[in-house]
Formats: structure tokens, sequence, C-alpha cells
């Protein structure tokens, strides 16, 4: 059985529909995705991803299991979403929690308006001129024995001055689709450390959309932690819009086995005199997958922009597949726009003087791939999320586990 | 110790040794000189197992086992220890984080106790002591960014963590001054022992000035042509290769 996108926008459709009816919204459920053009192989930005194993049924049914292996919390105040659904939270001061969300822009994907139509969003919303010291760690975690999808929503938004640092963490086992949408609103002088870390079982699907709207002259420094899974899609839009403004994006995604990851990035300039700087490290072994397409989007006018673009690659064997490109659309003459995409592999010369150290050819292998992104890691700012993150950089470039080995 | 009989060996399929003997034992210091292209970095890769140097005749035994049939890493095992003419950069990995793996393998196989991570930093530094380098390098990435002495100080350096058995010094004499140069040879000799064998390749006799051989040896088109004592150095300083390789020809 394979999934077109003629079928696929009608089951969303439905899906949204039937979820719609039960809070009377219809019809603005039907516009969103009239609008959306659905995925097909042969569009450029679902190149090399395939839906194919949406064919089981993720769509149909609603996750609901209950979470095997629970995330540790990162934090003192931790927000927790679970299936889709807010299951509890514990806030520091200055910081409120509601579901009235803003309008988001940027969305684009016909499954973030599906997210759009039916999910209920968790807004964390940072009180003006309030420094939150302490982060606030998202846990959002799914579960579903059988093929079955939730959508969580997160939606933060930063007032004026506001300071804050935000870990948005997913889990998921089974057989859970997690069909994300998270935004970052930031307002004038407001300042968001944003961490997005992903550690879902392989056997689990991921198609998420994060958005970060500067509306404000604002700072945003983004990392993202990602391995690859059965299907994971990861689609970053950022709207760079208030003169001023300055995004900082750093990452590290690492696919193994059979995972795949696409990463879609947007970073969209509409006005004079903003910051934008990406860079963007993946490690890709045995016969997994990863897409990086790094969008820089100058509008007219956007003039003095400075937008940086970095993606290096390691492939650990032959059977590993990276696609990357820098994709840059200027209509303006005063800018800077340096970018840069590399694939390669280890260096044999320094697997041979490592070795020639007395450490075993596997060993040296993870020693050097771990050094190709140790500068990444050791840029995380926050010590809980470091000491989190370099065991799990550790546990997914020691072992290749057979793909699927997490599996219900 | 190290035997090694009429040993042939291919890089990329072009023939550089061609039928060389030599014989090292326990507590001697064997210099190989020779001029350039003679095959002396060359010998040093193909006993350290570098890829793409292959043996292609005779053999290369060390402690009775056949280097052919061991993976670099089992050689540096065994107690073999190469300082490399250009020691590579590996950003990302610390030098203490190499030194921590490197040592835990090679102690483990060798049956040594373990050292853990204070003892390990501790003799770390009094090696970079002896070695002038400064406590601040265990830090940084391998070799990243050192200068051309301070990679080759940063190989003596592991060679005394190491305690190999036989260390092979391919030309670490090469870009040195000459205070560096003292530093370096003042490390090779206080590795010197009974229990140890040395065999430093070099282009100069300089560096014999400072650790003096028990024999040198003069490599030419793959073979060893002329074997003495180290006044043979001070004679090839005088004179250069040319009598030796003209002398090998009218032979």
């Amino acid at each position: 059985m394979t999934v077109s996108a003629n079928e696929l926008a009608l089951e969303l459709k439905t899906q949204a529909l039937a979820n719609a009816r039960r809070n009377g919204s219809e019809g603005v459920v039907l516009d969103a995705l009239e609008g959306a053009s659905f995925p097909q192989r042969k569009s450029e930005r679902w190149k090399y991803t395939s839906l194919q194993a949406l064919a089981d049924g993720h769509l149909n049914g609603v996750a609901a299991g209950d979470i095997a292996q629970p995330l540790p919390a990162l934090s003192e105040c931790v927000v927790s979403i679970t299936n889709g659904a807010l299951t509890g939270s514990t806030l520091p001061d200055g910081v409120s929690l509601h579901h009235e969300s803003p309008e988001v822009n940027g969305l684009e994907t016909p499954f973030a308006l599906y997210n759009s139509a039916v999910a209920r969003a968790v807004v964390l919303e940072v009180a003006a001129n309030t420094r939150v010291a302490q982060p606030i760690h998202v846990q959002i975690q799914s579960a579903s024995d059988a093929p079955a999808h939730c959508n969580p929503r997160v939606i933060v938004k930063l007032n004026t001055g506001a300071e804050a640092t935000v870990i948005e963490h997913y889990h998921a086992e089974g057989q859970a689709l997690t069909n994300a949408v998270t935004a970052l609103i930031t307002a004038d002088n407001a300042k968001l450390t944003h961490y997005r870390l992903q550690g879902e079982h392989a056997s689990t699907l991921h198609i998420g959309t994060l958005v970060i709207d500067q509306q404000g002259v604002s700072t945003v420094d983004s990392y993202q932690l990602m391995t690859g899974n059965r299907l994971r899609r990861n689609d970053v839009h950022a709207l760079v819009n208030k003169s001023g403004a300055e995004l900082n994006m750093k990452g590290i995604f690492v696919v193994r086995n059979k995972g795949h990851v696409d990463n879609q990035m947007c970073v969209e300039h509409a006005v004079p005199n903003c910051e934008s700087d990406q860079n963007f490290k993946g490690l890709a072994g045995e016969s997994g997958k990863a897409v990086f397409n790094g969008r820089i989007h100058i509008h007219p006018g956007a003039s003095g922009t400075n937008a940086e673009l970095s993606n290096k690659n390691l492939l650990l064997n032959a059977g590993a597949e990276i696609n990357t490109k820098p994709e840059l659309e200027i209509y303006n003459d005063d800018v800077k726009c340096a970018h840069g995409t590399t694939v390669g592999q280890l260096d044999a010369m320094q697997q041979f003087y490592l070795q020639s150290r007395g450490i075993a050819a596997a060993e040296a292998k993870r020693m050097l791939s771990l050094g190709f992104v140790n500068e990444l890691l050791m840029a995380l700012p926050h010590e809980k999320v470091a000491e989190w993150a370099t065991p799990w950089l550790e546990a997914e470039l020691t072992q290749a586990s057979p793909a699927g080995a997490d599996a219900a | 110790m190290l035997e090694i009989r009429d040993l042939h060996a291919s890089v990329a399929d072009k023939p550089i040794l061609k039928g060389l003997n030599l014989t090292v034992n326990p507590g001697e210091v064997h210099a190989i000189m020779g001029p350039n292209g003679s095959g002396k970095s060359t010998l040093a890769n193909v006993l350290s197992g570098r890829d793409n140097y292959e043996i292609t005749g005779g053999e290369a035994l060390f402690e009775g086992n056949s280097l052919a049939e061991m993976e670099p890493e089992e050689r540096a095992q065994a107690g073999l220890f190469l300082a490399f003419q250009y020691p590579v950069e590996i950003p990302g990995v610390s030098n203490m984080e190499f030194l921590k793996a490197a040592l835990e393998s090679v102690r483990g196989a060798q049956g040594k106790e373990e050292w853990d991570s204070v003892t390990l930093l501790r003799q770390a530094r009094a090696a970079c002591k002896q070695v002038n380098l400064d406590a601040s390098f265990l830090k940084r990435g391998v070799n990243e960014g050192f200068s051309g002495g301070e990679k080759k100080r940063n190989e003596i350096m592991q060679m005394m963590l190491m305690e190999p058995k036989l260390a092979l010094l391919d030309e670490t004499d090469s870009g040195l001054d000459i205070d560096a140069l003292q530093v370096v040879a003042k490390g090779v000799n206080s590795l010197r022992s009974p229990e140890r064998g040395i065999v430093l390749v070099t282009h100069y006799q300089r560096l014999l000035d400072y650790i003096v051989p028990d024999f040198v040896h003069v490599l030419y088109n793959g073979q060893i042509i002329k074997s003495g004592g180290k006044e043979l150095a001070l004679e090839l300083e005088q004179k250069g290769y040319g009598w030796l390789t003209g002398e090998e020809e009218s032979a």
C-alpha cells in the first residue's frame, strides 16, 4: 500500500474535521488545510523524505500509551505534555501557563496546519521585564503500541524585556507519531535561550515545525540536538522581523542504522540590520540518512543583513547518506551572507594516529566522531543540558544497535 | 627484539624497501640515516602499520611475532611506539582524553596496573614538564594549533607515558631549533634502558650529538648499505652520502 498526496490530504482533512466538529471550528480548519500544498516526492521540499511510513495508519489512531521510560528532569521547573495533552506543570515566578494561543505565523506544512486545527496549545508566557533564572523543562512525551499520533503544541511568548531558558525535550516510544508545533515569540529586548532535544526511540515518527518569530528587537539562541528515527522531519522557520534582532542556531544531528532526519531550515530577513548565524553538524552511519536544507531568504529592503550558515557533515561509512545544501534567495545588495556546507569522511591519518597509540579502530572512530561535534557540545550554556547531552551523544556514537530494536 | 629480514615494501605499488635487514636488541640505540627518498620514513611507517604501506616480501618480527599480522593498535599494545615526523592535528579530541584512552588500552594489554585519573594527570603533568610543555597543552585538542616544536615535544611526552619496549623516532629532529632539540634529546635519553630498544630515523648527524647511538646504518635505495658505530655518523657529516652510494655501485 502506498500513500499518495491526495490520500494524505484526505486523511488529514477527515481527521481534522472530526476533531473540529467537536468544538465547532470546521470553517477555520478547512480554510487552513485547503491552502496547503501536500507533500509529493516530486516537490523539492519533500524530495528526500518519504511519508510511506504513515501507511501503517498513524493518522487514524490517537496515541494514548503510558510512558515506560520517562525523561529525567533537567530543571526544578517542568511542564509535562503527554500524548499531546498537558499533564503537569511546575512554573517559576513570572511565567504563566494558559491555552489562548496567539496566531502563529510561518506555518506551512499540512502537518503543522493540521496541528493548528486540532491541538490545544500550551502557552508559556513570560511577563514583561522578568528575568527567569530557572530553565523551564518542557517534556513532550508520546507513546503508543499501535500506530497512532498526537499533536503537541507549545507556544513560548517572551514579553518586552523578558529573559528565559526553555528546554523543549521530546521523547517517544512504540509506534507514536509526534506531530509537533512549537513557536517562540519574542518582543523587544527579550532574550531567549532555547533547546530542542530529541531522544525518541528509533521506531517512532516525528514531524515537527519550529517557528521562531522575533517580533521585537530580541536575541534568540537555539540549540538543537537530534537523532534519527524511522521518520523525522524537522521544519524550522525563523522570522527575523525587527531591526537589531539577533538569532543564533546551533545543532547536532546523528543518524545511525536506518535512521532518518530531514532538516528544512528557513531563515527570513524582512527588515534591515539583523543578524542570523547557523552552525549545524551532522553525522551519518550504517544506512542512516540525513538532509539539511539551509534556506536564507533576504527580502527587498532588508539591507545590512548579516546571515551566516555552516553545515559540516561526517559520513561514518559508505552506506550512509547526507544531502546538504545552502539555498539563498537574496533581493538586496547590501548584505553579508557567508554560507558553507560540506560532507566528508573520517580522516585516515587521524585514525591511524590514534590506533598507533593502541586505541582500537572502533574506539578511534568514536573519539573522532565526538571530536567532530565537540565544539558544539562544549557551547551548550547550561550544565544540566550538557550533562544530559554528553552521554546521549556518546551512546549514539558508540553503539549502532539494529534498527527498530526499540520497537515494542 | 626487532628482527627485520630481507624486507620488501611498497607504497601505492611502488617498491621502496628492497631487501632491508636490521636487528635491534634490547638496550640498543640505532640510528638510520640516508639521503632523501632512501626509504627511511617508509621503514617507520611500515613498522607501525600505516595503510597503503604494504609488505611485499621478507618479514619484520617484533619479539618473534610478525608485524604484518598485527593491526596498528596491536603493535602499540605489544610495546611499539612511533614518534611521527608530522604529527596530525585532531581538533575536538583533547590531549588528555587521548592519553587516557591510549594508556588504558596499552597498559591493560601489557598487564600493567590501571592508572586512575589522578595518577594519570600527575604522570602526564610530570611528562609535560620533562619536555618543557606547559600542562595547559593537556587540555587542548591533540596537536591542535601546536607549533612544529610543540608537536615533536608532545610526541616525546606521549612516549614517556607509554613506556614502549621499542621506540621508533621518525625525523624527530626535523624543524627543531637547537633548544628544542636538546629538550627532545633529553627526553629520549631518559628513556634509554637495558630493556628498551630505540631506533632514530634522521637526516642529519646533529641529533646524534645529543643522543649517542650504539649503531649507525646508512639506508640507500631501500637497503642498508653500510653499518658502523657512532663514528660513521661523523664521517657522513664530513663527506656526505656520495662516497658511500658511489662505493656501493663500484663494489
